[in-house]
């Protein structure tokens, strides 16, 4: 077992995976930037060192500060969180050159399933669903309006070079088809210097539901189920449940099979999600893999009981998975809210400062996951989001109810937070009826002022 | 570490209202627990924090130095994480001692990182007033090295 551990991260996740060390008896380093002196992951740590200036990209991401670090330190292993250098196979490289364990799969992994495209052909490969499109990108006009007559209207017009939700156009008929193709090329060569675009089925009413795979280095794979992910704003998730209620238990099977067919076919090892769109007929199609622990773990750990991030530094160790699939059960209903210090009023832009007062609620079914104290700085330099609020219930009326009595407990003072925003969410009928899809927030018109 | 260091800890733990206090270095490891009448709450919002004189720890991150009161004092600082050492060898001369002059680009130390030996230049023309971390010390990013007056 290892004997420390650095995190290379900061905020809740970083207390996190402290907290897992702790349970462990793993001594912990935290790396940190001058803005993080005070925070919370810091002061929590056994050891800690300053590692750059404010900017992310000279201090969480200063690989030779972060790799110095670790060997100054005499760690073991590096846990990435999520976010910065979890997904960057090159720093995976540079711990395993120097002997120190990278707590996630392995470099070949994380490189197959980040380039996005090479990841839709090796899965389809393994017998995955993946949206219909195009194998690539298509130059010329003719042939992309046959490609869209065979995937069927309406179809998606997506920049190669976008990301993120940016350079997508929706054409409904072949009519609009060929104006919008070559508007498409000229908005993607303003906007990331590059023309080359390719066609996709166009999901309406999609859901975005993922599955949580667990793989020790040994081969063997589970999946822990699904996570409903559908409430976004400009692709950010806020609130994420565990089971969806769109999914059924044969459902569940289909896609945790698939989801562990697409980890086989990189050779995945630790913990991973495989994000699908689900339509309303129940088709699913492979989106992408997150070669990564997630934000939203908790909801998954609620309902299975199984501690994800302990897991992954278990895998890590050389530990073999303790459970087969027949083990995994699914147990009441959990949902997640992201607790974000922004401004409802000012479109929900960052509120950094002072948070003079945060008490945490409590009671049974409900957990913080905050990286926060009182008399805290949120500085204004990193992600807003500063907590997380998960309720558990035996069914999705209990948890629900659970939410809006604990997001009432919660007080948050220094800083604006979404708090009211999720109160909203409660409130709202189609949410109350299960019925979401990713553009949940447009259609509910739930982002205006109250 | 000596029974009168311990003693001197066990004393100065009894003014504060610390419960438990844990120090570990690589020589020795000392763990102290003071009995209390009634139970005491467990520290909530604010972490407990071991007291930072009680005795020097070879890994803890100094606090940071106040920047000279001084106007014409000049504090370096580190550029990197690494290990910092005063000569460009093992047997050589240092590259500075307390009282040289140095000049703008003048090399002061090296800071190691990864087997990489990294020059650190002075950006001040002055005179070495003050050397702040020892030969072969591990530093952090921003941890002060030098205090500098300027000439």
């Amino acid at each position: 077992m290892f004997e420390k551990i650095l995190i290379a991260n900061r905020g809740e996740i970083a207390v996190r995976i402290i907290r897992a060390c702790r349970e462990l008896g793993i001594g912990t380093v935290a790396v940190y930037s001058e803005a993080d002196r005070e925070s919370l992951h810091v002061l929590l740590a056994d050891e800690a060192y300053c590692v750059g200036p404010a900017p992310s990209a000279q201090s969480y991401l200063n690989i030779p500060n972060i790799m110095s670090t670790a060997l100054l330190a005499g760690v073991d292993a590096i846990h990435p969180g999520y976010g910065y250098l979890s997904e960057q196979a090159h720093f995976a490289e540079i711990c395993a050159s120097h002997g120190i364990k990278f707590i996630g799969p392995s470099p070949e992994s994380i490189a197959r399933m980040g380039d996005k495209a090479a990841a839709k052909q090796t899965v389809r490969a393994a017998g995955v669903p993946v949206i219909p499109g195009s194998d690539g990108p298509v130059s010329d006009e003719r042939e992309a309006l046959a490609i869209a007559e065979e995937i069927g209207f309406p179809v998606l017009i997506k920049a190669a070079a976008g990301g993120g939700g940016m350079g997508m156009r929706v054409v409904y008929d072949r009519q609009q088809f060929a104006s919008a193709f070559q508007i498409a090329r000229s908005e993607a060569q303003a906007a990331f210097g590059n023309p080359n675009v390719y066609i996709e089925k166009a999901i309406e009413r999609a859901r975005h539901v993922e599955i949580q795979v667990l793989a020790d280095e040994y081969g063997n794979i589970i999946h822990l189920g699904e996570r409903e992910c559908s409430i976004q704003r400009r692709h950010q998730k806020l609130v994420e449940e565990s089971p969806s209620p769109a999914v059924t238990p044969e459902l569940r099977q289909a896609m945790g099979e698939a989801a562990i067919r697409a980890a086989q076919a990189v050779g995945y090892a630790n913990a991973g999600t495989v994000e699908f769109l689900l339509d309303p007929d129940g088709n699913f199609y492979f989106l992408e893999m997150n070669t990564r622990i997630q934000v939203e773990h908790p909801v998954t750990e609620m309902v299975t009981g199984v501690d994800l991030v302990k897991q992954q530094i278990l895998i890590a160790a050389g530990e073999k998975l303790p459970w087969k699939q027949e083990d995994i059960e699914w147990r009441g209903h959990a949902i997640e809210f992201r607790i974000n210090a922004e401004d409802p009023d000012r479109n929900f832009m960052p509120s950094p400062g002072r948070i003079t007062l945060i008490h945490a609620p409590g009671g049974p079914g409900v957990r913080f996951d905050s990286g926060v104290y009182s008399g805290m700085m949120i500085p204004p330099y990193y992600d807003s989001m500063f907590a997380k609020l998960i309720v558990h219930g035996r069914d999705r009326e209990e948890a629900i109810a659970r939410a809006r009595a604990a997001l009432h407990d919660l007080v948050v003072e220094g800083v604006h937070t979404n708090i009211e925003f999720h109160l909203r969410v409660l409130d709202d009928e189609a949410f109350r009826r299960g019925q979401l899809s990713t553009d949940f927030i447009e259609r509910r018109k739930l982002l205006s002022a109250s | 570490m000596n029974l009168e260091q311990i003693k001197q800890l066990i004393d100065m733990l009894s003014d504060t209202d610390v419960v438990e206090f844990e120090l570990e270095t690589p020589e020795f490891k000392v763990k102290i627990k003071q009995g209390v009448p009634q139970a005491v709450p467990p520290a909530q919002a604010a972490p407990v924090l071991a007291p930072a004189q009680a005795a020097p720890a070879p890994n803890a991150a100094p606090a940071p130095a106040q920047a000279p009161q001084a106007d014409n004092l000049v504090q370096v600082t580190a550029p990197m994480v690494g290990t910092f050492y005063r000569a460009p060898a093992p047997d050589a001369e240092p590259y500075v001692k307390v009282g040289d002059i140095v000049e703008v680009g003048q090399p002061l130390c090296i800071i190691e990182a990864m087997k990489l030996m990294n020059e650190i230049e002075s950006e001040t023309r002055g005179r070495i007033k003050e050397i702040l971390v020892e030969n072969a010390q591990p530093v952090e990013y921003g941890q002060p090295l030098f205090i500098i007056e300027k000439l």
